[in-house]
Formats: C-alpha cells, sequence, structure tokens
C-alpha cells in the first residue's frame, strides 16, 4: 500500500519578489522570491523550494529599542548603517529590517532626514531592506514617500499598511515600484478585506505580504499560529485575495514578563529561546518571513530551516 | 466515513441494559457517533455488527494511558490536522532521558527535578511529565538498578527505552505493573516485546523508518494482543518527521489507514537540533517527546508553547468574575478593574501581590477578551462595570468610591464615572507599573 496523502489542494502562494539586483535596476547583491508553495510548509520535497528568510530588525533610535538588544549590541545601536552592516556581515541575517523609530518622537518633522537613514542603511548592507516608515497618520505621507524616494529601483518591502491607513503607503509603494506589508489584527477575514481594498487602489498580488500580528509567545501566539494556518489553508483552497506570503514578526517577545524579567545572567538565553521557538512554530504555520530582534536567534533558526528543508538547493536568485 | 448517531443505534441490540454504562442504547450510539466511547463496551453486539462499527466509530487515534496514579497522562484520541478545526486534546508528554550508565546521583537529581519542577503560567503549572531510562549499558542489570533508583524516589511515567527483551525483562520486575512505556518493538524483537507488554498489560512503542513498516508492525502487534501502541517515525531530519508525522495525521483522522491510528512517538535528543525538534513535535503531532533535561530557557519557551497549541481555539482561558482579594484587604483599601482573560488576570495579579499593598480586584465578564481586545470589540462599557459593581456588592466592602481602570480602558473612563457614581482613576496601561502607580496616587 502507498500512504501518500493528497490534500486536495488547487492553490498556489503568490510569489512575491524582494530587493533588486544590478540586473534588475538596483543595487542588492541577492534578490529573493519567496511564495510558490503548493502545499503545508515544508512538505514540498522538490528541490529549490525555498526555506523562511530570517529578518534583522533595528531602528534609527534605539531609545525605543529593548535593552536586552541595545547591551547585547553595544555601540552599534547608534548608527543605523553600521548595525545594518553587522546584520549583514555578523549577524548573517537574509534580510534587515529598519524600524524608523525616530519619526515616533512628539511633533516629529525632519522628513529629509528618513531619506538620509534609508540611504545610510542602503549602503551599509547590500541585503534587501523592509523600512518601517511612521506610526503617525499624519506624516504617513510624507514619511512613506521619503522611504520609497530613497529606495528607488531596489524593491523594498514597505510597512506597514492597515485598514484605517494605507493609502499613502499603498501610493509611496506604487510610484516606486515597492511591495507592502499589509497587517490586520489576527483575523483571516479582516487579512483579506485589507488585501481587497489594496488591490482596489492598484497594488497587485505579487507586490504584497500578510502580516496577520504575531502576539508574542505565551501573550496571544496560539491565535496567531492558527491565524497563518487559515490563510495559508485559504491559499491553498484557491482563495487568492490570501494568497499571498506571510511574514511573522512577534515585537512584544522582548518585553514579555518572562524575559523582561529574567536573570541577567540567562537573559540573553531566554529571549533567543523566545523568539526562536516563535520563529521555528510560525514557519511551520505558514510564515516566510521571520523577523528577530536578537542577533543570537538567527543562527539557530538558520541551521533548523536547513534541517527543515533537506533538499534545499539555494533560494537566491 | 462517519456514521450518525440514528445509523448506529440501528446496528445495536437496544437491550437498554446500561452494561455498556450508558443508561440507553441510543445514548450509547450518540457517544460512539462522536468518537466517545468504544464498541467493546457492549456485550452484546455480534460480530458483524462489531466490524461495520468498529472502524468507523473508534476515536481516529487510539487513547494511550502511560503511568499510573496522580502524574499519569493520556495521548492520542485526537481529530484534527489544524487546531482551529476544533482544538487539540492531549498535549504531549515532554519526558527526560537519562542513561542507565549515569551515576545513581545524577538519576536522582533528574528525576527529582521531573517530580519536583514546575512552572506557573495563567494560573496552571506547567511540568515535565517523565523520565526515559535508556539501555545504554547494554547490561539487563545495570538498566533494572537504574529503573530501581527512580522507582523508589518517585511515581513518574517512564519510558523504558533497550532493544534487549532480557533487560526489559529485568527492568519490568520493578515497574510492571505501573503502565511504563516499552521502546521499541520493531521488526526483528516484536515477538519477545508484545510477550512481555501484553504480560504487563504496558503501552509498546513499535519503530520503523517507513510508514509502510509501522503500519505493519501495529497490525502484527494488536494480533499478538497488544492494542495500546505509539508509533516511532525514525525520523533522520525535522523535514523527515514533519512529512511523516502529517501524512500520518492525515491518514489517520481521515480513517483512511486505520493502522496507523495511534499517537507519535519522538525522541528529540537524538536529532541534529533538539530544542527545534522539540517546537517542531509540540505543533506537529507528536505526543510522546523524549529529550535531555533541558535548560530552563528551552523548558520555559517550550512548555508555554505546548500551553499555546492546546488551548482552546474557542474559548480563552477565563476566569470567573467576581471581586477577588489580594492579601486582607480592609474598607480603604483601593479597587482595580480588570476583565476576565485569564492571563490579564493572573499577570495583574502578580504584579499586585508584589507591591504587598492589600486590595481588590473587580473582574468583569468580557467573555475572556483581554482589555485592548475587549476595549476594541466593544465587550467592556460602562453598564457593564456598573453591574458588576452592584453584583459583586463591592460598595459593602469598601467605605470609598474610587474605582482604578487599566490604562488601555481611558476612553471609558468619563462614561464609567458616569453610570456608576464612582471616581475612575485611569491607571497605567502596562501591569508592570501599577506598585509605582500605587505608591504616588493611592497614597495621596
Ligand atoms: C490575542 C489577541 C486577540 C485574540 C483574543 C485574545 C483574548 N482572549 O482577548 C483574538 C484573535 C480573538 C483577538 C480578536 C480581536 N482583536 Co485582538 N489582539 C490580541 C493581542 C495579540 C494580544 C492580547 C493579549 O492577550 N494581551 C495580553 C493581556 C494580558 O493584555 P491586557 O489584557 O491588555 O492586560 C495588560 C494591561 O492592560 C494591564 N492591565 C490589565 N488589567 C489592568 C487593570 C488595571 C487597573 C491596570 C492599571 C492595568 C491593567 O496589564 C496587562 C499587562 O500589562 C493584541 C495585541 C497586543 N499586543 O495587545 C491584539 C489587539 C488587542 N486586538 C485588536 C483588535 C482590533 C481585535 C479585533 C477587534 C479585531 C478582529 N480580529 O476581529 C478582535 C475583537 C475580538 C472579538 N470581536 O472577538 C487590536 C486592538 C486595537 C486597538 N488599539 O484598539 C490589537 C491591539 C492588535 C492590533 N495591533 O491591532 N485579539
Ligand atoms: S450494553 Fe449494549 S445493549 Fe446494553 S445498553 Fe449498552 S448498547 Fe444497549
Amino acid at each position: 500500500m502507498v500512504y501518500d496523502v493528497n490534500f486536495g489542494w488547487s492553490g498556489m502562494i503568490s510569489e512575491v519578489i524582494l530587493g533588486a539586483t544590478k540586473a534588475d535596476g538596483g543595487t542588492r547583491r541577492i534578490s529573493y522570491r519567496i511564495g510558490g508553495g503548493k502545499t503545508l510548509p515544508f512538505l514540498e520535497r522538490k528541490p529549490g523550494s525555498s526555506v523562511p528568510l530570517i529578518a534583522f530588525e533595528i531602528c534609527d533610535n534605539p531609545q525605543y529599542w529593548s535593552p536586552i538588544v541595545r547591551n547585547f549590541c553595544g555601540d552599534l545601536v547608534n548608527d543605523c548603517g553600521e548595525w545594518a552592516q553587522a546584520a549583514d556581515s555578523v549577524y548573517k541575517a537574509d534580510m534587515v529590517r529598519l524600524y524608523l523609530t525616530s519619526t515616533r518622537q512628539r511633533d516629529f518633522s525632519d522628513i529629509a532626514s528618513v531619506g538620509k537613514t534609508v540611504e545610510t542603511v542602503l549602503s551599509g548592507t547590500s541585503l534587501p531592506l523592509i523600512i518601517e516608515g511612521s506610526n503617525e497618520p499624519k506624516i504617513d505621507s510624507e514619511v512613506f514617500l521619503k522611504c520609497g524616494e530613497a529606495g528607488q529601483g531596489e524593491r523594498l518591502l514597505l510597512g506597514t499598511a492597515e485598514a484605517g491607513r494605507y493609502r499613502s503607503i499603498a501610493a509611496a509603494a506604487m510610484a516606486y515600484n515597492h511591495s507592502v506589508i499589509a497587517q490586520s489584527p489576527i483575523d483571516v477575514n479582516l487579512a483579506k478585506q485589507l488585501n481587497i481594498l489594496l488591490k482596489e487602489i492598484g497594488v497587485s498580488r505579487d507586490r504584497i505580504i500578510i502580516d496577520p500580528y504575531t502576539g508574542s509567545l505565551g501573550y496571544g501566539f496560539e491565535y496567531s499560529y492558527s491565524a497563518m494556518e487559515r490563510i495559508r489553508f485559504s491559499a491553498l483552497k484557491g482563495d487568492a485575495d490570501l494568497s499571498m506570503p506571510l511574514i511573522c514578526s512577534a515585537t512584544d517577545t522582548l518585553t514579555v514578563k518572562e524575559v523582561r524579567e529574567a536573570s541577567p545572567a540567562i537573559q540573553d538565553d531566554i529571549a533567543v529561546q523566545w523568539e526562536f521557538t516563535t520563529g521555528i512554530a510560525a514557519a511551520v504555520a505558514g510564515s516566510e518571513i521571520i523577523c528577530v530582534r536578537h542577533p543570537r536567534t538567527i543562527p539557530l533558526l538558520r541551521k533548523a530551516f536547513g534541517s527543515l528543508n533537506t533538499e534545499d538547493s539555494g533560494k537566491g536568485e | 466515513m462517519a456514521l450518525k448517531a440514528l445509523d448506529i443505534y440501528k446496528l445495536l441490540p437496544k437491550r437498554n441494559c446500561k452494561e455498556c454504562g450508558d443508561p440507553t442504547c441510543l445514548t450509547f450510539a450518540m457517544k460512539l457517533a462522536g468518537g466517545k466511547a468504544d464498541v467493546e463496551l457492549c456485550p452484546y453486539l455480534d460480530e458483524a455488527a462489531k466490524s461495520v462499527l468498529g472502524a468507523t466509530t473508534r476515536p481516529p487515534i487510539r487513547l494511550v494511558k502511560l503511568g499510573i496514579g496522580e502524574r499519569s497522562f493520556s495521548v492520542g484520541e485526537e481529530f484534527v490536522l489544524y487546531r482551529h478545526e476544533k482544538t487539540f486534546y492531549h498535549p504531549p508528554g515532554i519526558v527526560f532521558k537519562i542513561a542507565d550508565t549515569e551515576s545513581p546521583d545524577r538519576i536522582s537529581t533528574v528525576t527529582l527535578r521531573v517530580r519536583d519542577e514546575f512552572f506557573t503560567r495563567v494560573g496552571a503549572d506547567l511540568r515535565f511529565n517523565g523520565i526515559a531510562i535508556e539501555n545504554a549499558s547494554s547490561s539487563a542489570e545495570i538498566f533494572a538498578r537504574a529503573v530501581e533508583t527512580v522507582e523508589k524516589i518517585a511515581d513518574l511515567p517512564l519510558v523504558l527505552i533497550t532493544a534487549d527483551p532480557a533487560a526489559l525483562a529485568a527492568a519490568l520486575v520493578h515497574c510492571g505493573t505501573y503502565r511504563p512505556l516499552i521502546h521499541a518493538a520493531t521488526s526483528e524483537n516484536r515477538k519477545e516485546f508484545c510477550a512481555l507488554a501484553k504480560q504487563h498489560g504496558c503501552p509498546l512503542v513499535v519503530r520503523a523508518k517507513t510508514i509502510d513498516g509501522l503500519a505493519q508492525l501495529t497490525r502484527d502487534c494488536t494480533a499478538d494482543g497488544v492494542q495500546d501502541l505509539i508509533m516511532d517515525l525514525l525520523p533522520e531530519s525535522l523535514q523527515a518527521f514533519i512529512v511523516r508525522s502529517t501524512t500520518i495525521r492525515q491518514l489517520a483522522i481521515t480513517r483512511l489507514a486505520p493502522d496507523l491510528g495511534y499517537p507519535v512517538f519522538l525522541d528529540a535528543s537524538i536529532m541534529d537540533l533538539p530544542d527545534a525538534a522539540i517546537a517542531l513535535g509540540i505543533t506537529k503531532y507528536a505526543s510522546i517527546i523524549i529529550s535531555s533535561p533541558l535548560s530552563p530557557a528551552v523548558a520555559e519557551a517550550a512548555l508555554t508553547l505546548r500551553q499555546n497549541i492546546y488551548t482552546d481555539p474557542q474559548k480563552p482561558i477565563q476566569m470567573n468574575p467576581g471581586l477577588y482579594r489580594v492579601g486582607n484587604p480592609g474598607k480603604d483599601a483601593p479597587v482595580l478593574m480588570t476583565v476576565n482573560f485569564s492571563l490579564t488576570f493572573f499577570t495583574l495579579q502578580g504584579y499586585l501581590e508584589s507591591t504587598r499593598l492589600p486590595c481588590f480586584m473587580l473582574i468583569v465578564d468580557t467573555e475572556g477578551l483581554s482589555v485592548l481586545t475587549a476595549v476594541a470589540a466593544g465587550k467592556l462599557s460602562e453598564m457593564l462595570v456598573k453591574d458588576s459593581i452592584k453584583k459583586f456588592a463591592v460598595e459593602e466592602e469598601v467605605s470609598h468610591r474610587k474605582l482604578i481602570i487599566p490604562g488601555y480602558a481611558s476612553p471609558l473612563s468619563g462614561r464609567i464615572e458616569e453610570a456608576t457614581g464612582w471616581k475612575v482613576m485611569v491607571g497605567p496601561r502596562d501591569a508592570a507599573e501599577i506598585g509605582e502607580y500605587l505608591h504616588e496616587e493611592w497614597k495621596r
């Protein structure tokens, strides 16, 4: 008897390209094509099926960052160009995700600095980038346009569109040829609605990455895990409005009680294990970009993804 | 395909004799339809009816119990591939492995750790579940002695890992009546292992690298009279595990391959990446996970993941609404309002206890939603707060009329004040700051 499962899927995860190399008019040394899956994560055994990308998160105003990371990374956190470079050459991430935390200061208005920061990070690393713009609707439009412009030709992934505020970011993405992260609070229907809104204003499917919002381990992760599974399931069943690849960023991980109050001797270990465990579980649920903030989480995830795709023959192109 | 209760009822003897433990044949039929009973419980079923019913009504994955007494646990009896389709019922047991070549001291230390250590989250004590003893010495005598050492210290579920029937027999002398799990029967030693498992009434792991091989083994073992089986898939990589485990789960729950309807065993300690294997085992259908004694960092993350994945997605873990006390609050003690989501309650309670200021916690019924979620969903309203104050007779407990509400509920502060007539004080957003807040704002 042959034991083979046939789930009867008819859909496929849509493909999104992140980063542009010289050949595509950018300056990145690599670009990634993610998506394309036709079944549950890691069940595909065909050579060349991709493993999740690991994105290292940095910011331009470390006041808003976890003290655990500030201690671990030291002075680097004060210079996002060098920090991005370390993420690439020392921590060995696949992507760098820059949070423009400087824009969170009260009455922020130095829009020109946003462009400079993005340029600094672009020259600090030649990896594809994710840029997180402002958190404040009043300055969204200017900030996103600036980011889009500074990264013109680089096929950035811009974050984050939400149901109430997606127009500015979509406009910037379309004007400068970037992709967007579409975030909704842990609900498959809300994720779908937002994708439809984006489609209606002209953002094409191969330019969207879904962020179903990741509650951190022990603080809502179970909901996020199932939301990811449901989205992947709907996509495989053929729902084109949910067929985009998923991104997971458990941004609260380093502030949960178990991590924040850990004894100093093992605080890094705890932080890393919480990020790592979340990352593995999210990958298994369908996330294709896993974001982390502790450098030590990267090699652990890298090895695990290697063992989860034993027939991998490289994902870059 | 699953049968409906009425179809099943037609096949039952209709004696209503209660011998199955149910009051009537019909209620028994309803249980069978839900996969919650075993046809074997009715002594009057004829063979023809049994074979029709057996295959379709028994749970698609057999329930297997390990150990006896307080720390015993059961695994299996799962019905879905995705937790959102229903829920996952039986969390995997995490079992620490020690070699019989370790010193008695070391064996005792690990045993004591599994017996005593726990980690409290959301009101639940999360524990490791048992001890696996590996016959690394290849000596029956040393193996038996190690088992004896563990047995003397604690009544924990055991896993006996050996390929040697003689060593197994020697170990079972010490623990055979306590339902240890035997690991593992293979195509080579199956006869002897089945005989021992049957003699002692123990659950048995079968091990093979292919799904075919596993199905063959479970067929042979059940024919030899051992029904309580668990399957070791011998994965050579994390991917091999996820592929085989998912395949088996899907075939079992769709009843396409009844020979695979048994829980899955995973020895994470022999995998390349044990920590990743544990997380994968938890999410992807392992029921018994063997690991080396875990560091505190890995242990906390793994136990929390297990708790998350095995929570019922339809109902958040909830508290009964009511007025709770922290310490021995008097008439002038502060009253803090929050929601009945357990995670919120226990987080806030933890911080309140460390402030050492006795107080009341007024828990209102938001159907288990957290503060922010309840506010966003409109489940937290001024009328709910007003009714709760009345229902739980808060006005008789304290002489003041001041209510501290969570920072995230601040949009409701004016309305709560109007509806209740109480003065509302908006607390911090993060419960970690509650101590400081109370000392500064309440004391004044
Ligand atoms: C898990 C989750 C869910 C789960 C529900 C979990 C639950 N049982 O509540 C699900 C998936 C069902 C869900 C649903 C929704 N959610 Co939701 N969810 C979350 C998530 C990720 C975590 C919530 C959580 O568990 N927090 C942990 C607990 C302990 O926090 P807490 O109760 O607030 O308690 C803290 C403080 O408030 C304080 N505190 C508590 N009590 C008290 C008392 C006093 C006196 C004081 C001083 C302090 C204090 O202490 C605690 C620790 O600091 C949050 C994001 C986030 N980071 O908060 C989004 C979030 C709350 N959800 C959101 C939304 C919009 C929704 C939905 C409306 C949308 C939807 N998906 O349909 C629905 C509504 C629910 C419904 N109709 O059923 C938004 C809310 C936006 C806003 N700012 O208003 C959030 C912030 C996500 C986001 N970024 O968009 N959600
Ligand atoms: S034991 Fe059989 S005959 Fe008796 S009540 Fe139960 S199902 Fe009916």
